[in-house]
């Protein structure tokens, strides 16, 4: 009698086990699933304005603005894009071509809806390369500046640069330094 | 929805299980003085859970037949071969992998068997290995500035193929004569990889036989539904 209580005891123990087996199975959660918004992405190019006179110190550009320029010259609007005297943009390129173009005003304004302001064309051509960053967020695409340029026009505002590195990694970096 | 039929299953055969042994207890007292034999022999079986999300889900195939053969009075030799299909998808990701696994260990019955019973709560080890391949089926590149432009996909695919991957595993299960000779076990498996070749510039996302893997380390984990049958070739006293 004695014996068989104790078995029923281990009984019991095995029971509790498996139930606690079974409910764990419940709350399997499945996070990695989900790209967390802390994840490096696909970095945009960085560009810092210093002042010519003196090339060591950065110099704010009034009324900063950019806009994209589609493969056909079309003026494409880039979004988060706002008018602010800064001396640093961030600039998103093109992932299905090896060359972005924009248009940078200097002192952009609204005047009865004409723009007015100083706009210089740049040309950034580049190499692409796509890096596995997890399950959830798949891809990135990094990039290697080739060449970049700055259109000629009669008023360039913005007068020299200088490629501080060629590749395109993250953000935290300086790519091209700009001299006006 | 997975996880409740899941657990469904599991309670049931739990009960299964739980209502058998109280049945042992009322018999115990009848067959104390009788010299007992025991079976000994090599049971057959399949994975119920691979044929049936086989079935019931789009995005997978697997098939597993595992088997065991006693050595002595609580331990098992035991060993699944299996293959298996499976396509993962997140936003930004669509992957598929493919390919086929063996699984080798034993199985120690840590259940006292009342006379004539030949259940099993079991814990067991076993050495897996797979070799498989991936194919990247399409993937949209992660920019949370994709606004500007639209968003980039790429929809060309890519076959990483010669993937092997080890691992080692720990089981907890039950098997529950149900028929005569014809078993049923449910058994939960945590799984630690031991090496693994890594496609380049991609990871192993899913492993035919270990799993899905996690960003947070080596682990994963299993369930395993069985229905087997046991071939007798001897019995020998207990």
């Amino acid at each position: 009698m004695n014996k068989k209580s104790l078995f029923i005891g281990t009984d019991m123990k095995t029971h509790y086990l498996f139930l606690a087996l079974i409910s764990l199975l419940l709350f399997s959660c499945e996070k990695d699933d989900i790209c967390s918004e802390s994840t490096q992405t696909t970095p945009r190019l960085v560009l810092e304005f210093y002042d010519i006179s003196a090339p060591e110190d950065l110099k704010q550009v009034p009324g900063l603005f950019a806009i994209g320029l589609d493969n056909d010259a079309n003026e494409v609007e880039i979004i988060n894009e706002l008018v602010s005297t800064r001396s640093t943009i961030e600039l998103p390129l093109q992932n299905n071509a090896n060359q972005t173009q924009f248009k940078l005003y200097k002192s952009y304004d609204l005047v009865d809806s004409t723009v007015v302001g100083n706009p210089d064309i740049i040309t950034v051509t580049y190499a692409i390369e796509t890096l596995y960053i997890s399950r959830a967020c798949g891809y990135i695409n990094t990039y290697e500046i080739q060449t970049f340029s700055i259109s000629n026009d009669s008023e360039r505002w913005m007068t020299s640069f200088e490629i501080l590195t060629t590749q395109i990694t993250n953000e935290n970096e300086i790519h091209v330094k700009i001299l006006h | 929805m997975k996880f409740m039929s899941k657990f469904f299953i599991s309670i049931l055969l739990y009960l299964s299980v739980f209502l058998n042994l109280n049945a042992q207890e009322e018999n115990a007292a009848v067959s104390d003085s009788i010299v007992v034999q025991e079976k000994y022999g090599l049971r057959l079986g399949l994975d119920a859970s691979k044929l049936t999300r086989s079935f019931i889900e789009s995005d997978y195939s697997g098939f597993e037949i595992n088997g065991d053969y006693r050595l002595g009075k609580r331990l098992y030799v035991a060993g699944e071969l299996g293959a298996e299909e499976k396509t993962t998808a997140t936003p930004y990701l669509n992957s598929t992998a493919k390919g086929s696994y063996f699984k080798v260990g034993l199985d120690y019955n840590m259940y006292e068997n009342w006379a004539g019973m030949d259940n099993m709560v079991y814990s067991g080890i076993r050495f897996g290995i797979s070799n498989f391949n991936q194919t990247l089926n399409n993937y949209t590149i992660y920019d949370t500035n994709s606004q500007t432009w639209g968003p980039h996909e790429i929809t060309e695919s890519e076959r990483f193929s010669g993937l092997t991957t080890g691992w080692l595993e720990l089981l907890l299960g039950v098997k529950a004569e149900v028929l005569n000779n014809l078993f049923l076990g449910v058994n939960f498996q945590i799984k630690g990889r031991l090496f693994e070749t890594a496609p380049n510039n991609f990871e192993n996302i899913y492993i035919p036989g270990f799993g899905r893997t996690f960003d947070s380390g080596r682990f994963s984990s299993g369930l395993g539904y069985t229905i087997s049958y046991l071939i007798p070739l001897y019995k020998r006293d207990r």
